[in-house]
C-alpha cells in the first residue's frame, strides 16, 4: 500500500504532473458509465475481488498478467478508463489524497498542479473531474451489480482459447450478464432496468463477448510476426 | 374416489421437523396454490434436544434445493466448515495414534481403485496423505473454499458445523417466511384415528384439532405418533453398539482469534470417547460412553481431563442416548425421522444426512394418494432399514478395528456375538480385495461410499493382502494419481485462507451466488 498524503498547495505548491504512463495491466477495473465506450473495443466483465469475493467489472485488454494486447489508446478506439486517467490520485473522503511516490510526480517536469495564485491547475482541474465521475460512476457500478446479483443474471463463463502454437489458455473467474436469464424477468424489473439505464449497461457487456475472438485473432497474428 | 394427499402435518419443530417441513414446502411449494399445506405443530414448552451438529456434504444440497442462501445460514447458525473427522487414539491408544476420514473422495477414485496400490508401496505413508490433500489441509487449519468461490461450491469438499438450536430458528424462519409453510405452537393432547387406524387429527389445547392426511413424526425420543400411537417398537442394537450415554459441554476459546479446527476430532478414551466440534463462537465438546463399562462420574472425571482445565466452571448436561431405530419407520399414514426413527452415537454424524435422505425420499415420492400410500410406505421402510444397517455396520467398523485391549469397553467390541453377520463376511473380503464404489455399496444415495470404508479401514491399521501381479496394469496410472495428488495438496495448501478468516470474510463480506 503506498502511503498517501491529502492534497494540498502548502506542501504540494511545487508539484507537476506527468501523463500517466507505464504499461497499462491487461485487466483494468472500469465503471459502469464506461461499459458503452469499452464495449466498443474490448471485452467488459465481471471478476471477483479476491480480497472479498464482491464482484467488478474490468475492461480486458489481454489474456494474462503482462500482456497488453491493446496497448496504445489509438487501439483502443480512444478509451481510457477512469481509474487510469486518475493514477496517482485517491479520494479520502472528500479530500484528494496522492502518493508521493508515484512517477507522475515531479519536480522538474509537467503541468503544475497548482497556479500562482494557489489554486488548482488545469492539470489538477482534470483529475478532479476524473475523481468526481469515479466517485459517481462506483455508486451507479455497486446499483448495477446489484440489481444483477438479486436478479440471478450473473453467470460464470470459462474462456478457453488454443494458439497456433499449440499454447492453451483457460481463463477463469470470469462472469457476464446471462441474456437468456435476461429474456426472462419480469416487466416490471425490466422497465426498472431501463429506467436506472442498467439495461444498456448489461447488453454492451454481452455485446463486448465478441472481443474475445478478436483479441485472440490478433494475438496470434502478434506472435506469428514477433 | 380415490383419498387425495394433500395436507402434511409435521409435528415436533427440532431440526428433524423443520427440516423435513422445508424439503417437502420446497419440493411441492407450485402445489400449494391447489390446496397442497405443511404445516408444523411445535410444542410450545418441550426443548428440543439439540446436540447433533455435525453434518454430512449432502447438506449442501439440500440447503440449496430449499433455497437458502449459504452466506445466511453461516450469519444464523454459527457454522463452520467441516471436512472430515481426526480420530485419535483408536487404534493403539498412543499418543501419537490418530488417522484422517476426510471427505474428498481418493483421488481418480472413478478411474481406478489406489488403495492396493497404496498397500503394495508400505512407504510409511498415510493412506489419507497419499491419495487425498485433506488431511494436511485440516493440520494446517485451512478452509476449503476461497472467498471468491461461489455459495455451495467446494474447492475441497466440505459440510458443515453449526450450532443445532440456531439452525431450527434459521429454517423456522425460512419455513414460514418463504416456503409457505403453517406454523402451529401447540401441545397434542390427543391422537384422534379413523375407523381403519390411520391417524386422523391431532387435538390441542391451543389450535383445535389439526388433521391431516400424511403425519410425520418428529418428536424426539417420545415418538409419540411411530410409538406411542402406533406402538411400532423400538429395536435396540447395544448389544453392536455400547455407548447410551453422553456428557455434554460447551466451552469458549481462549480468543477471538484461535484457530476454528476444520474436522470434528474424535479422541477415544477407556469406554467410549470424546467429540470435540469448533464452531465460530465455541467449541462443543462430548464424552459418549458405555455407562456398562464405567460411571457416570468416571466418565465426567476423563471429560474433564480431556479439556484440562477449560470450563471448569461450566456444567454438563448429561444425555441418554438409547442406540437403536424403529422396526419399521413408516407405518399407515405417520412416517418417523429424526430421533423419532432412532438415534446412533454420533461417531460418524450420520443423525442429519439420514433426516435428509428421508425428507428427500418423502418429498421426492410423496404418495399422490391413501391408496397408493403403503406401496412408497414399504418403499421407504426397505430403503430406510438399509440405511441404518449399514450405519451401524460402519460405526461398529471403528471399534472392531481396534488393536486396544486396555480396558473391557475395547475388549468386549472385538467379541464376534458383538459384530454383525454382514460385517463379518466383508471383513473377510476386505482381508483379501479392497471395497471400491463397484463393490457392496451400490445404492444410489448411500449414507457411506467404499472410500469412506477405505480410509477407516486403512487409516486404522487394517491389510488386505496385495497380489502384485494384479497391480502392473495400471501401476503408470496409479503412479501418476499419486503424483498429482501430491501436486494438489501443495497447490492447495499455498492457496487456501485459514478457516477462522474465511468465516469472518463470509459474515463481513457474503459469498456469492455465482
Amino acid at each position: 500500500m503506498p502511503t498517501l498524503e491529502l492534497l494540498n498547495p502548502r506542501e504540494h505548491g511545487h508539484l507537476r504532473l506527468r501523463a500517466a504512463g507505464g504499461q497499462i495491466p491487461h485487466f483494468v477495473q472500469i465503471l459502469a458509465p464506461e461499459f458503452l465506450v469499452a464495449a466498443t473495443c474490448c471485452p467488459v466483465l465481471f471478476t471477483k475481488n479476491p480480497e472479498t469475493g464482491v464482484f467488478y467489472a474490468g475492461a480486458m485488454f489481454g489474456f494474462k498478467p503482462g500482456e497488453n494486447l491493446l496497448g496504445s489508446e489509438e487501439e483502443r478506439g480512444g478509451f481510457q478508463p477512469l481509474m487510469l486517467q486518475r493514477e496517482g490520485f485517491f479520494l479520502s473522503e472528500k479530500h484528494i489524497a496522492i502518493d508521493r511516490e508515484n512517477a507522475r510526480f515531479s519536480e522538474q517536469e509537467g503541468e503544475p498542479l497548482f497556479d500562482d495564485a494557489r489554486e488548482p491547475g488545469k492539470s489538477l482541474r482534470a483529475i478532479q473531474r476524473t475523481l468526481g465521475e469515479i466517485h459517481a460512476g462506483l455508486e451507479r457500478t455497486d446499483a448495477f451489480i446489484a440489481e444483477m446479483n438479486g436478479l440471478r443474471l450473473i453467470e460464470p463463463i470459462e474462456i478457453s482459447l488454443r494458439f497456433d502454437s499449440a499454447e492453451r489458455l483457460t481463463l477463469q473467474g470470469l462472469y457476464t450478464v446471462s441474456l437468456d436469464r435476461l429474456r426472462d424477468i419480469d416487466d416490471a424489473a425490466a422497465l426498472r432496468l431501463f429506467r436506472a439505464g442498467h439495461l444498456q449497461f448489461a447488453y454492451s457487456m454481452a455485446a463486448s463477448l465478441k472481443h474475445i475472438p478478436r483479441l485472440a485473432r490478433l494475438r496470434e497474428r502478434r506472435q506469428a510476426i514477433g | 374416489m380415490v383419498q387425495p394427499v394433500k395436507d402434511i402435518v409435521v409435528v415436533g419443530g427440532g431440526t428433524a421437523g423443520w427440516l423435513t417441513a422445508a424439503v417437502i414446502a420446497a419440493k411441492h411449494r407450485a402445489r400449494m396454490d391447489a390446496g397442497f399445506t405443511v404445516t408444523l405443530v411445535e410444542s410450545p414448552t418441550m426443548p428440543i434436544i439439540g446436540v447433533g451438529e455435525g453434518t454430512w456434504p449432502t447438506l449442501r444440497s439440500t440447503l440449496a434445493r430449499i433455497g437458502v442462501s449459504e452466506t445466511e445460514f453461516f450469519r444464523h447458525c454459527d457454522a463452520a466448515f467441516k471436512q472430515g473427522a481426526r480420530f485419535a487414539k483408536w487404534t493403539t491408544g498412543a499418543a501419537d495414534d490418530f488417522y484422517y476420514h476426510p471427505l474428498m473422495l481418493p483421488q481418480s477414485f472413478a478411474q481406478l481403485n489406489l488403495a492396493p496400490h497404496w498397500l503394495a508401496r508400505d512407504d510409511g505413508r498415510s493412506f489419507c496423505d497419499a491419495v487425498c490433500p485433506q488431511g494436511r489441509l485440516c493440520d494446517d487449519g485451512l478452509a476449503p473454499k476461497t472467498i471468491a468461490t461461489a455459495e455451495f461450491e467446494a474447492v475441497a469438499n466440505y459440510s458443515y458445523h453449526l450450532d443445532a438450536g440456531k439452525f431450527a430458528t434459521f429454517l423456522q424462519k425460512h419455513c414460514t417466511e418463504r416456503l409457505g409453510v403453517r406454523h402451529l405452537l401447540a401441545d397434542v393432547q390427543t391422537v384422534n384415528l379413523t375407523p381403519s387406524g390411520d391417524i386422523r387429527s391431532l387435538t390441542t389445547p391451543q389450535a383445535g384439532d389439526i388433521a391431516g392426511d400424511l403425519f410425520v413424526d418428529c418428536t424426539g425420543f417420545k415418538a409419540l405418533l411411530i410409538g406411542e400411537t402406533l406402538g411400532v417398537p423400538f429395536r435396540k442394537c447395544d448389544d453392536v453398539l455400547f455407548c447410551d450415554r453422553a456428557l455434554a459441554i460447551q466451552v469458549p476459546y481462549a480468543s477471538d482469534a484461535a484457530p476454528i479446527a476444520s474436522q470434528t476430532i474424535s479422541t477415544a478414551q477407556s469406554s467410549g470417547w470424546i467429540w470435540d466440534i469448533g464452531l465460530p463462537a465455541r467449541r462443543g465438546v462430548g464424552h459418549v460412553y458405555s455407562s456398562r463399562h464405567i460411571s457416570d462420574d468416571e466418565a465426567e472425571r476423563e471429560l474433564r481431563d480431556y479439556l484440562g482445565g477449560v470450563g471448569k466452571d461450566l456444567p454438563v448436561r448429561k444425555l441418554v442416548i438409547p442406540a437403536g431405530h424403529r422396526e419399521t419407520f413408516w407405518k399407515r399414514n405417520c412416517v418417523a425421522v429424526g430421533l423419532a426413527a432412532g438415534f446412533l452415537e454420533p461417531l460418524e454424524a450420520s443423525a442429519i444426512v439420514l433426516i435428509e435422505l428421508s425428507a428427500k425420499f418423502i418429498a421426492e415420492q410423496m404418495p399422490v394418494c391413501r391408496e397408493v400410500m403403503d406401496l412408497i410406505a414399504a418403499r421407504f421402510n426397505s430403503t430406510t432399514q438399509y440405511r441404518w444397517g449399514r450405519i451401524i455396520d460402519f460405526l461398529k467398523l471403528h471399534y472392531v478395528l481396534t488393536k486396544r485391549t486396555d480396558t473391557p469397553f475395547w475388549r468386549d467390541n472385538l467379541l464376534p456375538e458383538t459384530i454383525p453377520d454382514r460385517l463379518q463376511d466383508l471383513l473377510l473380503l476386505w482381508s483379501h480385495q479392497s471395497p471400491w464404489f463397484h463393490d457392496e455399496f451400490d445404492r444410489v444415495e448411500e449414507v457411506f461410499p467404499a472410500a469412506s470404508y477405505q480410509y477407516v479401514l486403512y487409516g486404522m491399521g487394517f491389510r488386505t493382502q496385495v497380489e502384485p501381479s494384479m497391480l502392473s496394469g495400471d501401476a503408470k496410472t496409479a503412479e501418476r494419481a499419486m503424483r498429482e495428488n501430491a501436486i494438489q495438496t501443495e497447490r492447495l495448501r499455498a492457496g487456501l485462507p485459514r478457516h477462522r478468516d474465511l468465516i469472518r470474510k463470509i459474515v463481513e463480506h457474503g459469498m456469492q451466488a455465482v
